[in-house]
């Protein structure tokens, strides 16, 4: 019997022995990397070290780019002591670790800012990693600024140092970079920002279901009711609502981390931008979002139950009346609540939606202290507000899909939104004689939207790629386009091959590019033009793989040269076959690249 | 049922489980073994600057039993093993054996560092991108220390990620010698 399970047993023993070989993590698994910005002279780093795997504290660098801003990584926590034979006892982290650094010099000079973070790690099992180096964008304007259209940058978006495929931070624009400038500052200003945010929506009809429940509260109290007494009544109703506000502000502070990180998917970036869309037609009046009439009217009975007078009770319907009101509101909360969802933070969450509700509760207070004497009136202006949201959202939507689109639709989308909304602002229409200021104003308005619409489509279409700069394109001085050197583009492997072949008895440089890719554009603007470089390029036959569409070709392209993705500098010698060891991955300054093209060109 | 049937079923389960296990592994490596020709020819293809800034060719070494560890000075699991190494060489090298050493590091941290602890086998350095060829070479993570073993024909014989042990080195070497 025994004899019969010894080649199983032989078996499971190889079995095991193939399995013995170190099962590692990936770098970027077995050290998780985020940041983000909790203040404007404050950043939070996070590892999330894997169990059985560790860092050194003493290799940890923090950098920023620009140079102007500096962080101080000086003050790391202690970690735990590793005895080390030769450099003696070292300090080591393990676990979760989150490091606050402050950081000088960001500020209105630099509202955005590159961290750079570069670490050391090894796995018990006695293996050591690479240094890794870890970019992510931290966006100060978005952090503070009071317009969810700037506000929606999602932060802390990672490119992992090998030149993985990553969404790559939005290309800023900046229809209201002017508005988010005056809202560079602090925890205050945002949620003084909120609550403006507040006001305007109090002028949408949303409010509008308020104001007979709270004069159903008013009203019982006939002529006794004093100014002071509808006053208080009416500030216990507001109350309640914001409560409900906040609530929904701390959920989308604990959801924070969560939610930008599912932002970098692209996924979900095209369907928050679906989304958006959808509010915004519904901002333009095509529908209308609110609870089913049933759930509604019950909510409406209910509140009505409950005594007015006693400001509990005012309060609860307060709380009730935000649920009602809350989906007419639906977008522009949305909004405000995936904002503050980027900065995961659940004070700032809570406060800023709470104040935001204050805003939306101030006619009602007004109404209160006017004793009921004061109602608005309905009218057409209450609906601009609301277009108005709707704009708001459909750049926003804009912006979400911006990383994803190639430069021409990014900038064709926001012509044709800003060319449409001069036309509605009556751009194109005369005014009438005598006309009234504000529509003067609007025209105004309509006219600059129009011709910033033209410029971006104008710029489009005549090669500009730039949207702060759409017109750049015409300058006609060739800048960094003429110095460029110019690259074969080949589009799949018997391309690469036949270019190769035809390249005979020159050495080929075989570059991986991507629209999306930083590294690979900085390589253009500051490695490529050099003139070191240059001129060792002129010995050379250029190929450029553009895998942006990444495509099965483009994936078989990378896959041949085992790389994950751009950017990645292949070489090739005079016979066409690849000179092994003499690759670069990612960004490389001119100097040290020279160098390396030298080695090619031996 | 009778004692050699109920061997029998347990010889077979325990086969299909270590199957199972097996193609598991595979199927969740998605690696095969890597070809030791093509990677024996990939390796002594390449050419990296030595710590005498001189272009290295590994070519140099063919038909030699040729030992390549990628290691770096700040990774102690690396420091570890090379005493050992240079042991290996001193008794080894007369016979046709050859270590090389491949640094991800800086030129000015490895000159010290193989001074003081004495290495007698020629050092080369890269930096980063170095890693990219090691993967080529089998170092699926990209960690280190990372070492191959190649016979004389230039086929690589093994490869170890972490520290290899003089014991398990030494049944590496005696057969190709």
């Amino acid at each position: 019997m025994l004899t019969r399970l010894i080649p199983a047993l032989l078996l499971l023993l190889a079995c095991a022995a193939g399995a013995a070989e170190p099962d590692l993590l990936e770098p970027e698994k077995a050290f998780r990397f985020s940041a983000r910005l909790i203040e404007a002279n404050q950043i939070e780093v996070r590892y999330e070290i894997a169990h059985g795997y560790y860092m050194y504290r003493d290799k940890f660098r923090f950098d920023a780019n620009p140079a102007s801003v500096t962080i101080d990584g000086s003050q790391l926590p202690p970690g735990k002591i590793k005895k080390d034979e030769f450099f003696g006892d070292v300090q080591i982290y393990r676990g979760v670790q989150r490091f606050v650094l402050p950081v000088t010099g960001a500020g209105t000079q630099a509202p955005r800012f590159t961290l750079k973070a570069a670490s050391q790690g090894c796995a018990d099992i006695g293996v050591c990693y690479p240094p890794q180096e870890q970019t992510t964008e931290l966006v100060l304007a978005a952090f503070t600024s009071a317009t969810p259209n700037q506000g929606f940058a999602p932060f802390g978006r990672m490119e992992p140092a090998a030149g993985a495929p990553a969404a790559t931070g939005p290309g800023s624009q900046s229809e209201d970079s002017l508005i988010a400038g005056l809202f560079r500052g602090g925890f205050w200003v945002l949620i003084a920002s909120f609550f403006g945010f507040g006001l305007l929506l109090a002028l949408t009809p949303c409010v509008f279901p308020m104001i007979p429940i709270l004069s159903s509260i008013l009203v019982p109290h006939g002529e006794h009711l004093t100014h002071a007494r509808g006053f208080a009544l009416s500030l216990a109703y507001v109350l309640g609502m914001a409560i409900t506000y906040a609530a929904a502000g701390v959920a989308a502070g604990l959801l924070g981390t969560l939610l930008s990180a599912a932002l970098q998917n692209a996924w979900v970036l095209a369907g928050f931008a679906g989304v958006f869309v959808l509010l915004a037609l519904s901002m333009f009046g095509f529908y209308e979002l609110q609870l089913p009439n049933a759930l509604q009217s019950r909510l409406a009975v209910t509140s009505n139950k409950l005594h007015g007078g006693h400001f509990a009770s005012v309060f609860t319907m307060g709380i009730l009346s935000a649920l009602i009101v809350g989906p007419c509101v639906a977008a522009p909360l949305a909004g405000a609540l995936l904002y503050i969802s980027q900065s995961g933070d659940v004070v700032l969450g809570g406060a800023a939606l709470f104040t935001m509700a204050l805003g939306m509760g101030v006619p009602l207070l007004v109404v209160g202290a006017s004793a009921g004497t004061l109602l608005p009136k309905a009218g057409p202006w209450m609906e601009t507000v609301k277009r108005f949201f709707g704009v708001l959202l459909l750049g926003v939507a804009i912006y979400l899909v911006s990383p994803l689109l190639p430069a021409v639709a990014h900038m064709l989308a926001w012509a044709t939104l800003l060319i449409v909304c001069a036309i509605y602002l009556h751009a194109l229409d005369p005014l009438p004689h005598g006309a009234p200021g504000l529509l003067r104003l609007f025209k105004g308005i309509g006219v600059i939207a129009l011709l910033a619409g033209a410029a971006l489509l104008v710029g489009a279409l005549s090669g500009g790629r730039d949207v702060l700069q759409p017109l750049s394109g015409l300058r006609g001085v060739p800048t960094a386009q003429g110095r460029a050197p110019v690259f074969l583009r080949v589009g799949n492997l018997s391309e690469l091959d036949g270019a190769i072949r035809a390249a005979a008895g020159k050495p080929v440089m075989l570059d991986f590019y991507a629209d999306w890719c930083v590294s690979c554009k900085e390589l253009e603007r500051y490695t490529f033009s050099d003139e070191a470089v240059r001129a060792r390029f002129g010995g050379m036959a250029l190929l450029q793989a553009d895998v942006t569409q990444n495509l099965e070709e483009h994936k078989a392209l990378l896959k041949r040269f085992n790389l994950f993705g751009p950017p990645g500098m292949v070489f090739f010698d005079r016979q066409g076959n690849e000179i092994n060891g003499l690759r670069v991955v990612g960004f490389q300054p001119a100097d040290k690249f020279a160098a390396v093209l030298d080695l090619a060109l031996r | 049922m009778s004692r050699p049937l109920q061997a029998l079923l347990a010889g077979a389960f325990a086969v299909l489980f270590a199957g199972a296990g097996f193609f598991f592994y595979q199927w969740r490596t998605g690696e095969q073994p890597p070809d030791p020709v093509a990677t024996g020819r990939t390796l002594l293809a390449a050419k990296l600057l030595g710590i005498d800034d001189k272009v290295q060719p590994f070519e140099q070494w063919r038909g030699k039993v040729l030992v390549v560890n990628f290691w770096a000075t700040w990774c102690a699991p690396c420091r570890e093993e090379i005493p050992g190494f240079i042991n290996f060489q001193t008794r080894y090298g007369a016979r046709g054996v050859q270590f090389v050493g491949v640094a991800i590091d800086q030129k000015e941290r490895v000159i010290p560092y193989a001074r003081d602890i004495g290495i007698n086998y020629p050092l080369l350095v890269g930096g980063l991108e170095t890693m990219e060829f090691a993967r080529q070479l089998g170092n699926r993570r990209s960690v280190l220390p990372f070492t191959l073993v190649v016979d004389r024909a230039g086929r690589v014989v093994t490869t170890e990620v972490g520290i290899l042990r003089p014991d398990k080195l030494e049944g590496l070497l005696k057969p190709l010698l």
